[in-house]
Parts: structure tokens; sequence; C-alpha cells
């Protein structure tokens, strides 16, 4: 079944440290923006899939309703870790794919900055009695530790891309950290997880984001500027990764899948050929190294050449992450995988608000969450 | 009688010099060090990691501690567990510095009667003591256990007990006191005389009889000088290596002397004193060098972090004490699965292959000690026994490959905040350890550390 849902409308608030606002005031702001760009109203909307992963934000479909005073309808809450948010994407697809439902909501919202502490809050479901404790960029650390081990990976190698994606996000006017860094700072900064340091993890943000879906006819009709959901891929593998043999920690397997199964959904045999640009779930800079490899853009091991090259770079061969990323543009869970394709819908129609990839016509965005266990590929191209 | 076959000494890595004590608190330096636990260790856990270097199996398990974490709850209990013994009798002995050899006379009795055959006695103490008390300098954190069958190298020839209620230290509510340390160098003295005379009497010996004597006492000098008193030498008293270990004191005497054979008075004082005659026929190995040797420096401050004085330690809010209890088998007692279908080796024990998926077909296996980290990290957002992180005490995981098969995440442990030697493929060994501590109980399981 071919996909082809059309994206009509994009809404995304600033991602940043949002005090003053709460989750309600950022899901309208991003759906009303959304809903502005398509030209309709939420009296025109029939459905609406909503994702929130911290359940202090997360009470069911009320998350939306209540917020966007929207009663009587269909909502559907989804929480899938930091991949949240192309979940909800992926689900809200299926409703227009059927023929269900003509116009819907895909939203995703987190509020992080309201729970105090540092880093994303502890999930106690992962951790079963016996296992010890690590938080989100421990986790990826395990990554890192491997690859410097096996590949002889540096930290300068994870600082190019930091300075990349804060190149990249410091010319986006809604992405949280709006400055370059260079790669002193980024290997000076105090370490979070060994090895990696401040810099090397993505902001902790508040932010919403929106799109509103249909299909192309409808699209045409209500003469829209559109771009074309083509494929989203999406695969779960276990949540104790450090419990089964056979992982290596070099790649994570989720990803691989996923992406297998939109490159196929979508025809491509050769990403690097077939489409422009891309967008990878950088939580961490070594996550996006390894993601390259991931997604087949390079060899399993030569992740870092592609870094060291420029060959991701605004103006390289293959741009990865022209918003910044989640390193710069910032990582409200739920929103950023919904913001994904936001950016990827601007970038086709050469709308970025951003930095503009030159003739950008198909790209990729990729959205990965819990202790790399779950794992979404998006293709959105012109029509 | 019954005889010690085998003896196993564990003595936690930490050393604090007495001089750092006195430095902070302001209090006269008694000089040399003592061993110290770890945050995740207690009575329970160092008596694991002395009795789990005992081979073969035991019937019985009695347990020597002043300081067992639980007033109600059995400690030897949880200690079989944790050894993976079963259909065994537990028993604890507790509340006196002469438990341990209250402990080893029962067990010679159970051994002697035919009752038991393979008599496991572990005696672990952890006392806990006021920051800039007298007994902070005085007492060390230490475990021995022994194998107490009919056969052995050092057989027991006769016991006798001296009873006397006062005087001696005690501890009411929540800290270690004295009257006078004059007072219970004197009647130390007298309790040993009698205990012996008593001993003597039956075996029909005399104090020249014996090549060596050596006893557990109040403080060091009293022992020193009873030993002169009676014109014998005396033995080395590791207080100013460990300090006073509890009631494990006189079975750390006993394992100084079983490397050399010969006939020992063996004494273990407290409300009294036990006496046992010892004859070592030939030299029983122990580990006490090594444990004495492997060791690291704490500061005071360290120390006071450790012992819950300094920081703040918050478990997440709700653990299951009925999950602990349905996965004993994969926590305590740490089996691992072994699937039929496909042969991976995998940790903990679920319904199905974590690689091939097959269901219900694999059996239940016991996961090895030592192994190599394939990864880690060293986590700051985290610290240990916590679910939020101080930014100084780093909370250090690996991700381990296990000998004979079986990958497991542990808490790399026994670390504050040196971390050499903790790399891809280093080697690294179980310890039992708590976990944390939640809703006023104790979660027990296994960590890692660098070898010893």
């Amino acid at each position: 079944m071919a996909w082809d849902v059309a994206i009509i409308g994009c809404g995304v608030t600033k991602f940043g440290h949002h005090w003053d606002k709460d989750h309600d005031d950022l899901l309208v702001e991003a759906v009303h923006e959304a809903l502005r760009d398509a030209n309709l109203e939420l009296k025109d909307v029939d459905a609406v899939w909503c994702g929130t992963f911290y359940p202090f934000t997360g009470v069911s479909g009320n998350v939306f309703s209540d917020s966007l005073k929207f009663f009587g309808k269909p909502i559907t809450r989804v929480e899938n870790y930091c991949a949240t948010g192309m979940d909800v994407v992926r689900n809200a697809c299926f409703a227009i794919m059927s023929g269900v439902y003509d116009i819907v909501i895909a939203a995703g919202v987190e509020k992080l900055m309201d729970t105090g502490g540092r880093g994303i809050p502890f999930i106690e479901g992962v951790f079963s009695v016996g296992m010890p404790y690590i938080s989100a960029p421990g986790m990826f650390a395990l990554a890192a530790n491997r690859a410097f081990k096996e590949w002889k990976w540096t930290k300068e190698d994870l600082a190019l891309v930091a300075v990349k994606n804060h190149y990249n996000g410091a010319r986006h006017p809604k992405a949280h950290f709006r400055r370059e860094v260079t790669v002193e700072e980024v290997l000076r900064a105090p370490i979070v997880a060994y090895p990696l340091g401040v810099y090397d993890c993505s902001a902790v943000s508040d932010g919403a984001a929106a799109v509103i879906l249909t299909r192309p006819d409808i699209a045409k009709k209500l003469g829209c500027d559109y771009a074309l959901i083509k494929a989203i891929g999406m695969a779960v593998e276990t949540m104790h990764p450090w419990h089964r043999p056979s992982e290596t920690f070099l790649s994570f397997p989720a990803t691989v899948k996923a992406a297998k199964m939109a490159y196929k959904m979508a025809g491509i045999e050769n990403p690097r050929k077939q489409l422009n640009f891309g967008i990878v779930h950088d939580c961490f800079t070594i996550t996006e190294l390894i993601n390259y490899q991931d997604m087949q853009l390079c060899k399993p091991g030569e992740g870092a050449k592609l870094i060291r090259d420029g060959v991701t770079t605004i103006h390289g061969e293959f741009p990865i992450n022209p918003d910044g990323g989640l390193k710069s543009f910032g990582h409200p869970i739920a929103a950023s995988g919904v913001r994904m394709i936001v950016e990827l819908a601007k970038q086709v129609l050469g709308k970025a608000e951003g930095l503009q990839v030159k003739d950008a016509e198909a790209g990729f965005a990729h959205n990965l969450g819990g202790p790399y266990s779950v794992a979404s590929v998006a293709i959105v191209t012109k029509p | 009688m019954a005889s010690i076959s085998d003896c196993s000494v564990y003595l936690p890595v930490w050393r604090l010099k007495r001089d750092e004590i006195a430095k902070a608190t302001g209090l006269p330096s008694l000089g040399g060090e003592k061993s110290v636990a770890h945050w995740d260790e207690d009575s329970i856990t160092m008596a694991v990691e002395a009795a789990r270097a005992l081979k073969g199996n035991f019937d019985a398990v009695l347990f020597a501690s002043t300081s067992s974490p639980f007033k109600i709850k059995q400690a030897a209990s949880f200690i079989a567990a944790a050894l993976d013994l079963d259909d065994v009798f537990t028993m604890d002995f507790s509340g006196s510095l002469r438990a341990s050899t209250d402990a080893l006379i029962t067990a010679n009795d159970l051994v002697d009667s035919g009752r038991f055959s393979r008599v496991l006695v572990v005696a672990s103490d952890c006392i806990p003591l006021k920051p800039g008390s007298l007994y902070e300098q005085y007492y060390g954190d230490a475990a021995v256990a022994l194998t107490v069958e009919r056969e052995g190298k050092a057989k027991i020839a006769g016991y006798s007990s001296y009873s006397q209620p006062l005087p001696g230290a005690w501890m009411l509510k929540d800290e270690v006191t004295s009257f006078d340390m004059r007072l219970d160098g004197m009647g130390y003295g007298e309790a040993v005389q009698q205990a012996a005379m008593s001993l003597f009497k039956k075996l029909g010996v005399g104090p020249k009889d014996f090549d060596r004597i050596v006893c557990s006492a109040p403080d060091p000098r009293s022992y020193e000088s009873l030993m002169r008193s009676i014109g014998m030498r005396p033995e080395e008293f590791f207080f100013d290596k460990v300090g006073i270990a509890g009631t494990v004191h006189p079975f750390l005497l006993l394992a100084s002397q079983l490397e050399r054979p010969g006939r020992i008075l063996l004494g273990g004082y407290g409300e009294g004193v036990d006496v046992l005659a010892i004859e070592i026929s030939e030299p029983l190995q122990t580990n006490l060098r090594r444990m004495l040797e492997s060791k690291k420096e704490i500061s005071y401050g360290d120390y006071l972090y450790n012992k819950g004085f300094l920081g703040s330690r918050e478990a997440h809010d709700r653990p299951s004490l009925a999950k602990y209890w349905r996965e004993e088998k994969s926590i305590l007692r740490f089996y691992g699965m072994k699937c039929r279908n496909c042969g991976t080796v995998s940790y903990p024990i679920s319904k199905g292959c974590v690689e091939c998926g097959a269901r219900d077909d694999f059996e239940e296996v016991k996961l090895g000690f030592r192994g190599k980290i394939y990864t880690f990290t060293i986590d700051y957002l985290l610290s240990p026994g916590n679910t939020v992180g101080d930014g100084a005490h780093p909370h250090c995981v690996a991700v381990v490959d296990l000998e004979g098969g079986g990958r497991v995440f542990f808490e790399v442990t026994d670390v504050l905040r040196d971390f050499s030697g903790i790399e891809c493929d280093a080697e690294v060994e179980r310890t039992f350890r708590i976990l944390f501590e939640k809703g006023g109980f104790r979660y027990y399981g296994w960590k890692v550390r660098l070898p010893r």
C-alpha cells in the first residue's frame, strides 16, 4: 500500500526553557500555528494523535482536549520513549491512509523543565530489582567507550558533531541553543557520563510541535502547498540491551531495522544517492556517528570519517541535521519526532526557517528512544 | 570433637588511618589504620564475601555478629540463599562480642553429635560508630568464615566458657559505650584465667602445653599485658591493620595462626570468655595476607560518606518486595538461563530466550564469578544507590561477559573517585552487596569489582 500522506500544516514553538508556560500553552501555540499554515480551523479536524512521554504531563486523551478545548472527537495519546513524536505521526498516517478521517492532527509536547533536577527524569519501569540504574547519557556512553576501543574513535570526533550541529542550530530562530561552539570548548566541558561531556549531550528543553495531515487529493482541493510522507518504518528491540549477548553497542538494531523498512517502502536502495539530506536523532554526539552507519550512509566504523571529512555539514555532500539537531535545537521528548517531520516538510518545500539545504527534494528523519530500543525512520519528499 | 578444615577472611578494601580521624575530630590518634566497609557493605554482605570462597556444600549455616542489619529477620537465611545453599539449617548468634566463639563451640557440638556433617560458621561485624566517639578508632570491619566438620587440619581438642555480665563495652541504643576501659581490662584478665583454668583441668594440661595463645580483648594492651603476665609472647593482634573487628576478632586471630602447626589456645572475649584448645596438625592456608595487602586508603570525609553521615541516598520510590521474592533465583542465587534451542546463556531467567525467542525451553544455570568488561561508563547524573547524582560520587556501571556465558549489567563497586583499571576488556569479579535501601528494607544483590 502506498503511503503518500500529505503534510499541509506545520507548527513548532521555540524550544528552550519555558519557565512561564505550561504544556497547555505550548501545545496550543504549536497546533494553532499548524492550523494557520494549512488555512484551517480546529473544527475542520476529525481526529487527533498526541504524544507526550512523561506521566506528569500525560493525562491520556485529555492532554489535548483540555488544552485546545477540543471536545467530542477521537484523541489518542501515544508514548514510545524519545521516539514518541514520530510514532504519533506514524499512527496518524494510518488514519488518513485508511480513509476513515480526512484531516487529522499529529502533535507532540513535553514540559521537561517542570520536573526539576538535571537530565531527564528517572524511568522506574526500566529498572528491575538487582539491575543498576543508568542515566540516558550513561546508556549512550556505553556505546562510546566500546566504539573508542573498537574503532579508535576519539572525543575529538564526537566534538566535531557538536560543533557542526551548533553551527546549524545557531542559524535557526526556534532552536534552544543559538550559539556556535569550538572543539576546544566541547572538550573542556565537565563530564556527564564518561566519556560524554556536557557538550556531547542534547539540550533538555520544553517545546511542542504539530502537523496537519490529509490525503494528497484533499490537499490539492484545499489549495495547500504540501510535502509527502512516503514511508515511516518502526522497530522495537529489547529494553535490556546490556543483557543481550549479541548486542555490540556499535550499532542500534532498532534503527537498522526501521531504516530498512522505510527504505524498502519508499523504494530507496542507496540513500546517499537517492535522498538529499537527513535528520538523525543526535541525543548524544556518539549517537549521531552510529546513526550514520545504521542509516546506511557509510560502512560500520566509518561514521567518524564522515564527520571528519565534512560530508554531513550544511555545505557537504549529504547534510545531516541542518536544523541543529536535538543537540542544538533542543529535545523536548515527544515534540522532537514531530518537529523532525516539520523540518523535512519545510526543507523539501524550500521554506526552511533556518539553513536551507540546497535543492532539497527528499530527505529522511530518524527518531530513537529508550535504551536504543525504539526507532522510527520517515521519508518525506516533494509531491 | 570436630575440626576446622577451611578458613576464609574478608576485609573490605578501604583502610582509614587513625591519624586522619584524629585530624578531623581533635582526639589523640591511636596510630595505625583500621579496615572500613564500603557504603554498600554490612555484616550480611561481608559474611557472604568471606564464605563464598569456601569449597563444598554445607548443611548448616551459623552466623555470628553484633551488627546484624535487621532486628527482626535472620541474616543466616539471606547468607545461605546468596551462597545458593538448599535444605540448610540456619541460625544467628548475636548480641555479644563472643558470639563468634559461641557459634564455633555450637558448630563443634552439632558435628560432634552427628547432627550435621559440614557446618559453615561465619562471623561478620560492621559496627555502627559515632563520629568523634572513643570507639570510632577501636573497631574495624571484617568477616571470617570457617568450615567445621569431622576431619580437618585444625582439630578442636576441647573448650570451656566463663560467663561474666560486667564489665565491658555495650550498646543500648546507637553508641558503643564503656564505663572505664581500665575496669574492662581488669575484668578481661580475670575472665580469661577463669575460662582457661577450667579448660586446663578438663584436658589435664597447663599454659606451657600451648605453643601460642590468641584471645580477643577490649583493647590490644589488655591482651599483651595478660600474655606477659603468664610469660607468653603476645601474637600479632592486628589493631594497627584492622582494628578490633567486633565479634570477628577471635576468628581473625585464629586465621593468623592456621598456617603454622602447633597447639593453640583461642579465646573469644565478651560477657566473659570462651576458650578453645585447637591442634593444628599441618598448615592450613588462608587468604589473610592477601586481604591485608589488597587495600586502598580512604579519607575521613569519604569514610563519613560511606557510613551515611554525609550525602544522601535516595532509591527509587516503589521497589517491589514481591518481585524480589519471585526472582530470588536470579537476584540472590544468581542463576541465568541456557536456551535449549540456540544454546545462549542469558540473564535474568525469563519466559523466553533474548536471542532466539524460544519460549519455556531452557535450563537454569548458575552464572560465573569472574568476567570481562565489554563496555562501561562513569555516570555523574547518578550516585550509587541513588536515582539522582550529587556530582561528587559518580555511579560506575559495566556490561560484563561472565565466564561460562551470560552477559550482565553490573554496578562496579569499591570505587569512589579513582576509576583506574576500569576499561573495556578488564577482568572483574562478582561481589555480594547492598543494592539500595527503601521503605525500611535492605535490598541485596550482586555487583562487580576489580579482582582482589
